[in-house]
Protein backbone atom coordinates (compact mmCIF):
# COMPACT_ATOMS: atom_id res chain seq x y z
CA UNK A 1 0.00 0.00 0.00
CA UNK A 2 1.63 3.43 -1.16
CA UNK A 3 1.08 6.01 1.56
CA UNK A 4 0.17 9.54 0.41
CA UNK A 5 1.66 12.45 2.00
CA UNK A 6 -1.53 13.43 3.68
CA UNK A 7 -1.86 9.89 5.29
CA UNK A 8 2.00 10.27 7.15
CA UNK A 9 1.11 13.11 8.25
CA UNK A 10 -2.05 12.21 10.20
CA UNK A 11 -0.01 9.19 11.49
CA UNK A 12 2.92 10.85 12.47
CA UNK A 13 -0.10 12.87 14.56
CA UNK A 14 -1.42 9.50 15.92
CA UNK A 15 2.03 8.95 17.17
CA UNK A 16 2.23 11.91 18.80
CA UNK A 17 -0.83 11.53 20.31
CA UNK A 18 0.53 8.38 21.60
CA UNK A 19 3.57 9.21 23.07
CA UNK A 20 3.03 12.70 24.01
CA UNK A 21 1.27 12.01 26.99
CA UNK A 22 3.33 9.72 28.67
CA UNK A 23 6.24 12.21 27.94
CA UNK A 24 4.06 14.96 29.79
CA UNK A 25 3.74 12.59 32.61
CA UNK A 26 7.12 12.30 32.82
CA UNK A 27 8.26 16.08 32.57
CA UNK A 28 5.20 16.78 35.32
CA UNK A 29 6.65 14.01 37.96
CA UNK A 30 10.29 15.70 37.25
CA UNK A 31 9.56 18.73 37.53
CA UNK A 32 6.96 18.43 40.40
CA UNK A 33 8.50 15.32 42.41
CA UNK A 34 10.19 17.18 45.64
CA UNK A 35 13.14 16.09 46.34
CA UNK A 36 13.59 13.48 49.34
CA UNK A 37 15.63 11.70 51.15
CA UNK A 38 14.94 8.03 52.15
CA UNK A 39 11.71 6.54 51.65
CA UNK A 40 9.32 8.53 50.79
CA UNK A 41 5.87 5.77 50.82
CA UNK A 42 2.71 8.43 50.23
CA UNK A 43 -0.16 8.83 48.28
CA UNK A 44 -0.20 10.83 44.75
CA UNK A 45 0.50 14.27 44.96
CA UNK A 46 -1.87 17.18 45.12
CA UNK A 47 -2.37 19.39 42.14
CA UNK A 48 -5.23 21.38 42.77
CA UNK A 49 -7.80 21.81 45.80
CA UNK A 50 -10.92 22.84 44.59
CA UNK A 51 -13.55 23.67 47.65
CA UNK A 52 -16.63 22.03 47.03
CA UNK A 53 -19.69 20.74 48.73
CA UNK A 54 -18.82 17.68 50.72
CA UNK A 55 -15.81 16.87 49.95
CA UNK A 56 -13.11 19.29 48.26
CA UNK A 57 -11.90 17.89 44.49
CA UNK A 58 -8.84 16.90 45.15
CA UNK A 59 -6.72 16.54 41.09
CA UNK A 60 -4.10 14.50 41.89
CA UNK A 61 -1.17 12.74 39.70
CA UNK A 62 -3.94 9.68 39.83
CA UNK A 63 -6.34 11.97 37.75
CA UNK A 64 -4.00 13.72 35.91
CA UNK A 65 -2.08 10.30 35.01
CA UNK A 66 -5.33 8.52 34.42
CA UNK A 67 -6.24 11.76 31.96
CA UNK A 68 -3.05 11.09 29.60
CA UNK A 69 -2.98 7.82 29.41
CA UNK A 70 -6.70 8.22 27.76
CA UNK A 71 -5.71 10.55 25.54
CA UNK A 72 -2.82 8.07 24.96
CA UNK A 73 -5.68 5.36 24.43
CA UNK A 74 -7.15 7.82 21.88
CA UNK A 75 -3.98 7.86 20.07
CA UNK A 76 -3.74 4.01 20.05
CA UNK A 77 -7.41 3.64 18.61
CA UNK A 78 -7.07 6.44 15.91
CA UNK A 79 -3.45 4.83 14.88
CA UNK A 80 -5.16 1.31 14.63
CA UNK A 81 -8.16 2.26 12.86
CA UNK A 82 -6.37 4.39 10.98
CA UNK A 83 -6.65 2.75 7.00
CA UNK A 84 -8.56 0.07 7.70
CA UNK A 85 -9.47 -1.59 4.36
CA UNK A 86 -11.80 -4.44 3.16
CA UNK A 87 -8.60 -6.03 1.72
CA UNK A 88 -5.93 -5.40 4.45
CA UNK A 89 -2.98 -3.60 3.81
CA UNK A 90 -1.56 -2.24 6.75
CA UNK A 91 0.02 -4.67 9.81
CA UNK A 92 -1.62 -2.18 12.19
CA UNK A 93 -4.99 -3.30 10.85
CA UNK A 94 -4.60 -6.86 11.65
CA UNK A 95 -3.54 -5.97 14.94
CA UNK A 96 -6.48 -4.12 15.43
CA UNK A 97 -9.18 -6.97 14.06
CA UNK A 98 -6.93 -9.46 16.07
CA UNK A 99 -7.40 -7.25 19.44
CA UNK A 100 -11.46 -6.86 18.97
CA UNK A 101 -11.60 -10.60 18.16
CA UNK A 102 -9.70 -11.71 20.86
CA UNK A 103 -11.95 -9.34 23.24
CA UNK A 104 -15.14 -10.77 21.41
CA UNK A 105 -13.92 -14.46 21.75
CA UNK A 106 -12.91 -13.83 25.47
CA UNK A 107 -16.91 -11.99 26.11
CA UNK A 108 -18.36 -14.60 24.41
CA UNK A 109 -16.88 -17.64 26.22
CA UNK A 110 -17.33 -15.66 29.70
CA UNK A 111 -20.65 -14.31 28.70
CA UNK A 112 -22.73 -15.33 26.66
CA UNK A 113 -23.71 -14.07 23.44
CA UNK A 114 -26.61 -11.52 25.33
CA UNK A 115 -23.42 -9.93 26.71
CA UNK A 116 -21.71 -8.96 23.24
CA UNK A 117 -22.36 -5.39 23.89
CA UNK A 118 -20.18 -5.30 26.92
CA UNK A 119 -16.78 -6.34 24.23
CA UNK A 120 -15.16 -2.75 24.34
CA UNK A 121 -16.01 -2.33 27.93
CA UNK A 122 -13.88 -5.40 28.78
CA UNK A 123 -11.55 -4.14 26.27
CA UNK A 124 -11.52 -0.54 28.19
CA UNK A 125 -11.32 -1.90 31.59
CA UNK A 126 -8.17 -4.33 30.35
CA UNK A 127 -6.41 -1.50 28.58
CA UNK A 128 -6.62 1.59 31.45
CA UNK A 129 -6.15 -0.58 33.82
CA UNK A 130 -3.10 -2.10 32.17
CA UNK A 131 -1.59 1.21 30.33
CA UNK A 132 -2.38 2.72 34.39
CA UNK A 133 -0.16 -0.03 35.95
CA UNK A 134 2.59 -0.02 33.25
CA UNK A 135 2.83 3.61 33.72
CA UNK A 136 5.40 3.30 36.56
CA UNK A 137 7.75 2.17 34.18
CA UNK A 138 8.18 5.86 32.54
CA UNK A 139 8.30 6.94 36.04
CA UNK A 140 4.50 8.19 36.53
CA UNK A 141 2.41 7.59 39.40
CA UNK A 142 0.41 4.82 38.71
CA UNK A 143 -3.44 5.69 38.68
CA UNK A 144 -3.98 2.39 39.93
CA UNK A 145 -2.00 2.71 42.91
CA UNK A 146 -4.73 5.18 44.21
CA UNK A 147 -7.86 3.58 46.12
CA UNK A 148 -9.80 5.95 44.64
CA UNK A 149 -9.40 5.21 41.32
CA UNK A 150 -10.15 1.38 41.35
CA UNK A 151 -12.47 2.13 43.70
CA UNK A 152 -14.28 3.79 41.16
CA UNK A 153 -14.04 1.31 38.60
CA UNK A 154 -15.45 -1.11 40.87
CA UNK A 155 -18.53 0.64 41.42
CA UNK A 156 -19.44 1.27 37.62
CA UNK A 157 -18.87 -2.45 37.49
CA UNK A 158 -21.17 -3.01 40.58
CA UNK A 159 -23.51 -0.51 39.08
CA UNK A 160 -23.80 -2.90 35.88
CA UNK A 161 -24.20 -6.10 38.09
CA UNK A 162 -27.01 -4.51 40.16
CA UNK A 163 -28.42 -3.24 36.59
CA UNK A 164 -28.70 -6.93 34.72
CA UNK A 165 -29.99 -8.28 38.50
CA UNK A 166 -32.65 -5.72 38.39
CA UNK A 167 -33.38 -6.94 35.13
CA UNK A 168 -35.34 -9.83 36.50
CA UNK A 169 -37.48 -7.58 38.26
CA UNK A 170 -37.12 -6.05 42.07
CA UNK A 171 -38.99 -8.48 43.34
CA UNK A 172 -36.71 -11.71 42.06
CA UNK A 173 -34.08 -9.18 43.17
CA UNK A 174 -34.81 -8.82 46.60
CA UNK A 175 -35.58 -12.40 46.93
CA UNK A 176 -32.42 -13.23 45.57
CA UNK A 177 -30.95 -11.46 49.10
CA UNK A 178 -32.46 -14.36 51.23
CA UNK A 179 -31.17 -17.52 49.40
CA UNK A 180 -31.02 -20.09 50.35
CA UNK A 181 -32.33 -19.86 53.53
CA UNK A 182 -33.82 -16.44 55.17
CA UNK A 183 -30.92 -16.23 57.92
CA UNK A 184 -27.96 -16.17 55.79
CA UNK A 185 -29.51 -12.90 54.28
CA UNK A 186 -27.01 -10.63 56.12
CA UNK A 187 -24.48 -12.90 54.89
CA UNK A 188 -25.81 -11.92 51.52
CA UNK A 189 -25.99 -8.36 51.46
CA UNK A 190 -22.14 -8.51 53.16
CA UNK A 191 -20.80 -10.10 50.29
CA UNK A 192 -23.31 -8.00 47.51
CA UNK A 193 -21.23 -5.59 48.94
CA UNK A 194 -17.75 -7.28 49.17
CA UNK A 195 -17.72 -7.78 45.55
CA UNK A 196 -16.80 -4.23 44.26
CA UNK A 197 -14.67 -3.40 47.83
CA UNK A 198 -12.47 -6.25 47.13
CA UNK A 199 -12.33 -5.67 43.19
CA UNK A 200 -11.25 -1.99 44.26
CA UNK A 201 -8.33 -3.22 46.95
CA UNK A 202 -7.33 -6.63 45.23
CA UNK A 203 -6.25 -4.42 42.30
CA UNK A 204 -5.22 -1.38 44.64
CA UNK A 205 -3.20 -3.05 46.71
CA UNK A 206 -1.36 -5.29 44.26
CA UNK A 207 -0.35 -2.01 42.47
CA UNK A 208 1.12 -0.30 45.62
CA UNK A 209 2.23 -3.24 47.66
CA UNK A 210 4.57 -3.70 43.86
CA UNK A 211 5.42 -0.22 44.32
CA UNK A 212 6.32 -0.10 48.24
CA UNK A 213 8.53 -2.92 47.72
CA UNK A 214 10.09 -1.17 45.23
CA UNK A 215 10.69 1.87 46.67
CA UNK A 216 12.48 -0.14 49.89
CA UNK A 217 14.29 -2.34 47.91
CA UNK A 218 15.53 0.27 45.95
CA UNK A 219 16.59 2.05 49.18
CA UNK A 220 18.07 -0.99 50.77
CA UNK A 221 20.53 -1.51 47.64
CA UNK A 222 21.09 2.25 47.72
CA UNK A 223 21.95 2.22 51.68
CA UNK A 224 23.98 -1.32 51.16
CA UNK A 225 26.66 0.82 48.54
CA UNK A 226 26.89 3.85 50.63
CA UNK A 227 28.60 1.45 53.02
CA UNK A 228 30.68 0.16 50.68
CA UNK A 229 34.55 1.81 50.95
CA UNK A 230 36.32 4.09 49.04
CA UNK A 231 34.81 4.89 45.65
CA UNK A 232 32.35 1.79 45.58
CA UNK A 233 30.46 3.95 48.26
CA UNK A 234 29.74 6.98 46.13
CA UNK A 235 27.95 5.45 43.51
CA UNK A 236 25.01 3.54 44.50
CA UNK A 237 25.40 1.05 41.70
CA UNK A 238 23.69 -1.70 43.24
CA UNK A 239 20.25 0.22 42.77
CA UNK A 240 21.35 -0.41 38.81
CA UNK A 241 20.08 -3.80 38.38
CA UNK A 242 18.23 -5.95 40.72
CA UNK A 243 15.51 -3.57 41.36
CA UNK A 244 14.72 -4.18 37.33
CA UNK A 245 14.00 -8.13 38.10
CA UNK A 246 11.24 -7.22 40.87
CA UNK A 247 9.82 -4.57 38.91
CA UNK A 248 9.66 -7.26 36.15
CA UNK A 249 7.33 -9.08 37.96
CA UNK A 250 5.72 -6.40 40.57
CA UNK A 251 5.20 -3.61 37.63
CA UNK A 252 4.86 -5.38 34.59
CA UNK A 253 3.59 -8.85 35.06
CA UNK A 254 1.01 -7.82 38.33
CA UNK A 255 0.09 -5.03 36.25
CA UNK A 256 -1.07 -7.20 33.33
CA UNK A 257 -2.54 -10.01 35.53
CA UNK A 258 -4.43 -7.54 37.80
CA UNK A 259 -5.90 -6.22 34.29
CA UNK A 260 -6.64 -9.52 33.31
CA UNK A 261 -8.04 -10.66 36.91
CA UNK A 262 -10.30 -6.96 37.52
CA UNK A 263 -11.94 -7.72 33.61
CA UNK A 264 -12.55 -11.43 34.19
CA UNK A 265 -14.07 -10.74 37.44
CA UNK A 266 -16.39 -8.19 35.92
CA UNK A 267 -17.36 -10.55 33.17
CA UNK A 268 -18.15 -13.15 35.78
CA UNK A 269 -19.52 -10.90 38.07
CA UNK A 270 -22.85 -9.62 35.27
CA UNK A 271 -23.18 -12.65 33.65
CA UNK A 272 -23.13 -14.50 36.47
CA UNK A 273 -25.33 -12.45 38.38
CA UNK A 274 -28.06 -12.02 35.45
CA UNK A 275 -31.23 -13.96 36.50
CA UNK A 276 -31.80 -15.59 32.82
CA UNK A 277 -35.03 -17.68 34.05
CA UNK A 278 -36.84 -14.86 35.91
CA UNK A 279 -35.49 -12.20 32.68
CA UNK A 280 -37.04 -14.19 30.20
CA UNK A 281 -40.56 -15.22 32.48
CA UNK A 282 -40.93 -11.43 33.16
CA UNK A 283 -40.32 -10.75 28.71
CA UNK A 284 -43.05 -13.34 28.33
CA UNK A 285 -45.28 -11.68 30.60
CA UNK A 286 -44.95 -8.14 29.69
CA UNK A 287 -45.40 -9.06 25.66
CA UNK A 288 -48.84 -11.21 26.87
CA UNK A 289 -49.52 -7.50 28.75
CA UNK A 290 -48.63 -5.90 26.08
CA UNK A 291 -51.07 -8.26 24.10
CA UNK A 292 -53.63 -8.07 26.04
CA UNK A 293 -53.67 -4.54 26.60
CA UNK A 294 -53.80 -3.82 23.14
CA UNK A 295 -56.77 -6.10 22.68
CA UNK A 296 -58.53 -4.43 24.93
CA UNK A 297 -57.53 -1.24 22.92
CA UNK A 298 -59.00 -2.69 19.77
CA UNK A 299 -62.23 -4.15 21.55
CA UNK A 300 -62.86 -0.79 22.75
CA UNK A 301 -62.23 1.06 19.24
CA UNK A 302 -64.85 -1.09 18.05
CA UNK A 303 -67.46 -0.78 20.85
CA UNK A 304 -67.12 3.19 20.11
CA UNK A 305 -67.81 2.28 16.55
CA UNK B 1 11.16 24.55 41.90
CA UNK B 2 10.21 25.53 45.40
CA UNK B 3 6.81 24.14 45.09
CA UNK B 4 5.04 22.65 48.38
CA UNK B 5 3.89 20.04 47.04
CA UNK B 6 1.25 18.07 49.49
CA UNK B 7 0.52 14.28 48.46
CA UNK B 8 -2.10 12.12 49.83
CA UNK B 9 -1.99 9.56 52.62
CA UNK B 10 -1.59 6.28 50.85
CA UNK B 11 -5.23 5.16 52.04
CA UNK B 12 -7.40 8.32 51.52
CA UNK B 13 -10.65 7.80 50.00
CA UNK B 14 -12.41 10.84 48.16
CA UNK B 15 -16.02 11.16 46.69
CA UNK B 16 -14.99 13.49 43.49
CA UNK B 17 -12.14 10.88 42.86
CA UNK B 18 -13.72 8.45 42.77
CA UNK B 19 -16.19 9.86 40.42
CA UNK B 20 -13.83 11.37 38.19
CA UNK B 21 -12.10 7.83 37.67
CA UNK B 22 -15.94 6.37 37.00
CA UNK B 23 -16.16 8.46 34.26
CA UNK B 24 -12.81 8.35 33.03
CA UNK B 25 -13.67 4.24 32.51
CA UNK B 26 -16.99 5.32 30.80
CA UNK B 27 -15.06 7.65 28.67
CA UNK B 28 -12.46 5.05 27.87
CA UNK B 29 -15.26 2.35 26.82
CA UNK B 30 -17.03 5.46 24.69
CA UNK B 31 -13.34 5.70 22.88
CA UNK B 32 -13.14 2.29 22.38
CA UNK B 33 -16.66 1.64 20.86
CA UNK B 34 -16.85 4.52 18.64
CA UNK B 35 -13.53 4.55 17.47
CA UNK B 36 -11.88 0.75 17.46
CA UNK B 37 -14.54 -1.53 17.48
CA UNK B 38 -17.25 0.02 15.44
CA UNK B 39 -15.04 0.68 12.46
CA UNK B 40 -13.38 -2.87 12.92
CA UNK B 41 -16.55 -4.55 13.14
CA UNK B 42 -17.43 -2.48 9.90
CA UNK B 43 -14.63 -3.73 8.16
CA UNK B 44 -15.18 -7.07 8.95
CA UNK B 45 -18.34 -7.08 7.96
CA UNK B 46 -17.58 -5.76 4.93
CA UNK B 47 -15.05 -8.57 4.54
CA UNK B 48 -16.98 -11.12 5.29
CA UNK B 49 -19.84 -9.81 2.73
CA UNK B 50 -17.05 -9.87 0.04
CA UNK B 51 -16.15 -13.58 0.89
CA UNK B 52 -19.55 -14.12 1.02
CA UNK B 53 -20.79 -12.73 -2.48
CA UNK B 54 -16.77 -14.68 -4.21
CA UNK B 55 -18.18 -17.57 -2.76
CA UNK B 56 -22.38 -17.43 -3.80
CA UNK B 57 -20.72 -16.57 -7.39
CA UNK B 58 -18.61 -19.46 -7.23
CA UNK B 59 -21.04 -21.67 -6.74
CA UNK B 60 -23.32 -19.80 -9.14
CA UNK B 61 -20.59 -20.64 -11.71
CA UNK B 62 -19.95 -24.20 -10.64
CA UNK B 63 -23.87 -24.68 -10.44
CA UNK B 64 -24.19 -23.70 -14.62
CA UNK B 65 -21.04 -25.16 -15.27
CA UNK B 66 -22.66 -28.54 -14.22
CA UNK B 67 -25.67 -27.91 -15.94
CA UNK B 68 -24.24 -27.02 -18.78
CA UNK B 69 -22.20 -29.70 -18.83
CA UNK B 70 -25.10 -32.22 -18.37
CA UNK B 71 -26.57 -30.41 -20.94
CA UNK B 72 -23.32 -31.29 -22.83
CA UNK B 73 -23.20 -34.63 -22.30
CA UNK B 74 -27.28 -35.32 -23.44
CA UNK B 75 -26.34 -34.08 -26.13
CA UNK B 76 -23.43 -36.13 -26.96
CA UNK B 77 -25.27 -39.15 -26.43
CA UNK B 78 -27.67 -38.05 -28.85
CA UNK B 79 -25.18 -37.52 -31.29
CA UNK B 80 -23.91 -40.98 -30.64
CA UNK B 81 -27.50 -42.37 -31.18
CA UNK B 82 -27.74 -39.88 -34.05
CA UNK B 83 -24.37 -41.47 -35.59
CA UNK B 84 -25.51 -45.24 -35.27
CA UNK B 85 -28.54 -44.34 -36.77
CA UNK B 86 -27.27 -42.29 -39.61
CA UNK B 87 -24.95 -45.19 -40.34
CA UNK B 88 -27.10 -48.17 -40.32
CA UNK B 89 -29.94 -46.49 -42.63
CA UNK B 90 -26.35 -45.26 -45.04
CA UNK B 91 -25.72 -49.16 -44.73
CA UNK B 92 -29.09 -50.20 -45.19
CA UNK B 93 -29.22 -47.77 -48.28
CA UNK B 94 -25.87 -49.05 -49.65
CA UNK B 95 -26.90 -52.86 -49.49
CA UNK B 96 -30.52 -51.67 -51.52
CA UNK B 97 -28.11 -49.60 -53.96
CA UNK B 98 -26.07 -52.94 -54.62
CA UNK B 99 -28.07 -55.08 -54.90
CA UNK B 100 -30.37 -53.03 -57.38
CA UNK B 101 -27.32 -52.59 -59.36
CA UNK B 102 -26.11 -56.32 -59.02
CA UNK B 103 -30.03 -57.47 -60.31
CA UNK B 104 -29.53 -54.95 -63.18
CA UNK B 105 -26.38 -55.97 -64.03
CA UNK B 106 -27.78 -59.64 -63.76
CA UNK B 107 -30.29 -58.30 -66.17
CA UNK B 108 -28.63 -56.05 -68.44
CA UNK B 109 -26.47 -59.55 -69.00
CA UNK B 110 -29.36 -61.60 -69.43
CA UNK B 111 -30.94 -59.39 -71.96
CA UNK B 112 -27.18 -59.27 -73.92
CA UNK B 113 -27.22 -62.62 -73.64
CA UNK B 114 -30.29 -63.18 -75.32
CA UNK B 115 -29.93 -60.63 -77.90
CA UNK B 116 -26.56 -62.61 -78.54
CA UNK B 117 -28.06 -65.67 -78.91
CA UNK B 118 -30.77 -64.20 -81.32
CA UNK B 119 -28.15 -62.71 -83.43
CA UNK B 120 -26.35 -66.01 -83.54
CA UNK B 121 -29.36 -67.88 -84.45
CA UNK B 122 -30.49 -65.45 -86.74
CA UNK B 123 -27.00 -65.21 -88.59
CA UNK B 124 -27.19 -69.43 -88.62
CA UNK B 125 -30.56 -69.33 -90.19
CA UNK B 126 -29.29 -66.94 -93.28
CA UNK B 127 -25.91 -68.76 -93.35
CA UNK B 128 -27.99 -72.10 -93.39
CA UNK B 129 -30.60 -70.30 -96.31
CA UNK B 130 -27.26 -69.42 -97.92
CA UNK B 131 -25.72 -72.35 -98.38
CA UNK B 132 -28.99 -73.73 -99.10
CA UNK B 133 -29.08 -71.61 -102.52
CA UNK B 134 -26.20 -72.43 -103.20
CA UNK B 135 -26.25 -76.22 -102.61
CA UNK B 136 -29.50 -75.95 -104.39
CA UNK B 137 -27.72 -74.26 -107.25
CA UNK B 138 -24.98 -76.35 -107.47
CA UNK B 139 -27.23 -79.45 -107.29
CA UNK B 140 -29.04 -77.67 -110.10
CA UNK B 141 -25.97 -77.34 -111.94
CA UNK B 142 -24.73 -81.29 -110.91
CA UNK B 143 -28.22 -82.29 -112.37
CA UNK B 144 -27.83 -80.57 -116.31
CA UNK B 145 -24.13 -81.44 -116.46
CA UNK B 146 -25.71 -84.77 -115.25
CA UNK B 147 -28.95 -85.20 -117.67
CA UNK B 148 -27.58 -83.32 -120.34
CA UNK B 149 -29.97 -81.06 -120.82
CA UNK B 150 -32.00 -77.99 -119.92
CA UNK B 151 -34.58 -78.85 -117.14
CA UNK B 152 -36.84 -76.00 -116.37
CA UNK B 153 -34.65 -74.92 -113.54
CA UNK B 154 -37.28 -72.96 -111.49
CA UNK B 155 -39.37 -76.68 -111.64
CA UNK B 156 -35.81 -78.05 -110.04
CA UNK B 157 -34.93 -75.40 -107.76
CA UNK B 158 -38.24 -75.48 -105.82
CA UNK B 159 -38.06 -79.52 -105.63
CA UNK B 160 -34.53 -79.80 -104.16
CA UNK B 161 -35.26 -76.38 -101.74
CA UNK B 162 -37.72 -78.60 -100.50
CA UNK B 163 -35.70 -81.32 -99.96
CA UNK B 164 -32.60 -79.24 -98.16
CA UNK B 165 -35.18 -77.45 -96.46
CA UNK B 166 -35.97 -80.91 -95.24
CA UNK B 167 -32.47 -81.93 -94.32
CA UNK B 168 -32.15 -77.94 -92.74
CA UNK B 169 -34.83 -78.75 -90.26
CA UNK B 170 -33.43 -82.36 -89.41
CA UNK B 171 -29.69 -80.32 -89.32
CA UNK B 172 -31.10 -77.29 -87.10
Amino acid sequence: MNKTLKFRIVDIFYLFLIIAPLVAGMVIKVLTEPAAEGIKIAGANIFFTIPFFIQDIVITESQINSWLIIITILGICLYLTHGLKTVPGLKRQHLAEMAVEKVDALVLENMGEMFMGFSPFIAGIMILSALSSLSCLVGMYSPTSDINVTAGWAILVFILITHYKLKGGFGNYLKSFAEPVVILTPMNIISEIATPVSMAFRHYGNVLSGAVISALLGSFLGGLTKKLPGILGQIPFLRAGIPAVLSLYFDIFSGCMQAFIFAMLTMLYVSGGFPGEAYEKRMKRKIERAKKRAEAKARAAADKV
Amino acid sequence: MSLEIQSLDVISVNIWQILISLVNLVLIFLILKKILYKPVRETLKQRQNAVDKIYDDANSARNAAMSEKAEYDEKLSHAHDEATEIVSSARERAQRVGDEIVNDANRRAAQLMKRADDEIAGQRKKAMNEIKDEISGLSVDIAEKVIGREINESDNKSLIDEFISGIGDDNG
